[in-house]
């Protein structure tokens, strides 16, 4: 990726977490609370969008993967339980917390983006002793679930947005969301 | 037009019509120069860049010599995109916070829940973000780099991240919360 693409790429990146209110505090922490659903709608949504464009495109033979992100089942899960932590306490992540320092919100430039890099330092030094052991175990490498569980890729992604339909629906219709605001 | 107009115009949109946008973006990353979106990446390149520079022998080892080479990374580059783009964004709804009173502790929510004090939000905030960014090393990746980059190609490890995620979330919203949950 060169640096103009990077750059443009980001622009609209931003642009739709601060467009789908991914930017506020709120919004982030009361998914976890039940009464406001919108980052798991817009999650979902840009997952199905992108796996149908994705694999259709692969199908065309029009593009090529790259790596895939490897599966480690530990520390994918492990990630993910400290990852929720501080989310729920801070109400953002990378990616939003830069997008809203670049809306002028003290609160995500100075303890968000310093403690990124305070985390990254602290990372960095440790991970000799925490990532090769972490990462070895049920280690699946570079994989897909429709190669792992030797699946058809267009029913996997058909299902996937079946089941992203259906939770559309029970979050808009069946009265999933919780009304709660404080 | 003119409803595209007031519609780039709202502050919030439905997370569908967002997600839609954030979906392409997916694609246009792979299509366009065959690489995934990330962020919490561009933090340890720029954290070893600094730590380089403030003590060169500390930050000599592994990680920081092969795994993650410090410098100015298209990953820096991307997150300096989305900065951008949250400018952008919140300046097409009038909503920008550069120089306003409130940008220091800037949700309502968290104001009647935890109080008006700025050093509580930013001391919970910064202990948050630290959390993150090593979390996000040990999963290998963040919401952008792996649930949604690994999601869309459908890597188990997005899944079972997502899982995690909101297993712990709910759980440490619970406890902060208490009975205003």
């Amino acid at each position: 990726m060169n640096f103009i693409v990077a750059l443009i790429l980001g622009i609209f990146f931003g642009f739709s977490l601060n467009k789908a209110g991914l930017t506020k505090y709120n919004k982030i922490v009361n998914v976890f609370r039940f009464t406001d659903m919108a980052v798991l709608q817009f999650m979902m949504t840009a997952l199905v969008v992108a796996m149908s464009g994705l694999f259709a495109l692969r199908g065309l033979g029009l593009i090529t993967f790259p790596t895939v992100p490897a599966t480690y089942v530990v520390g994918n899960i492990v990630g993910g339980l400290i990852f929720g932590v501080g989310m729920a306490m801070s109400g953002y992540c990378p990616g939003t917390c830069a997008a809203g320092a670049g809306e002028g919100k003290l609160d995500y430039i100075f303890p968000g983006l310093l403690g990124f890099l305070t985390g990254a330092v602290i990372y960095g030094l440790t991970y000799q002793q925490v990532f090769p052991a972490i990462s070895a175990i049920a280690n699946y490498g570079s994989t897909t679930i429709p190669d792992l569980w030797n699946l058809s890729p267009l029913l996997t992604v058909v299902f996937f947005a079946l089941m992203s339909f259906m939770l559309f629906y029970l979050i808009d219709r069946a009265g999933w969301q919780r009304k709660g605001n404080l | 037009m003119k409803f595209i107009l007031n519609y780039i115009r709202k502050e919030v949109w439905s997370p569908y019509v967002a997600g839609i946008l954030l979906g392409l973006v997916g694609i246009a990353a792979v299509w366009i120069s065959n690489s995934l979106l990330g962020a919490s990446g561009a933090f340890e390149d720029l954290a070893g860049l600094i730590g380089r520079a403030a003590a060169p022998k500390l930050f000599d080892n592994m990680y920081f010599n092969f795994i993650m080479p410090p410098g100015i990374t298209t990953s820096v580059i991307l997150v300096l995109g989305i900065f951008f783009g949250g400018m952008i964004g919140a300046a097409t709804s009038g909503t920008l916070k550069w120089g306003k009173k409130d940008s220091a502790n800037s949700d309502e929510q968290w104001k009647r829940v935890f109080g008006n004090q700025t050093w509580k939000r930013w001391g919970i905030a910064f202990i948050g973000a630290i959390i993150l960014e090593y979390a996000a090393g040990i999963a290998g990746g963040c919401t952008s780099g792996l649930a949604i980059s690994g999601g869309m190609l459908l890597a188990p490890s997005a899944f079972l991240f997502i899982a995690g995620m909101f297993a712990s979330g709910i759980v440490t919203a619970l406890i902060i919360y208490r009975n205003r949950y």
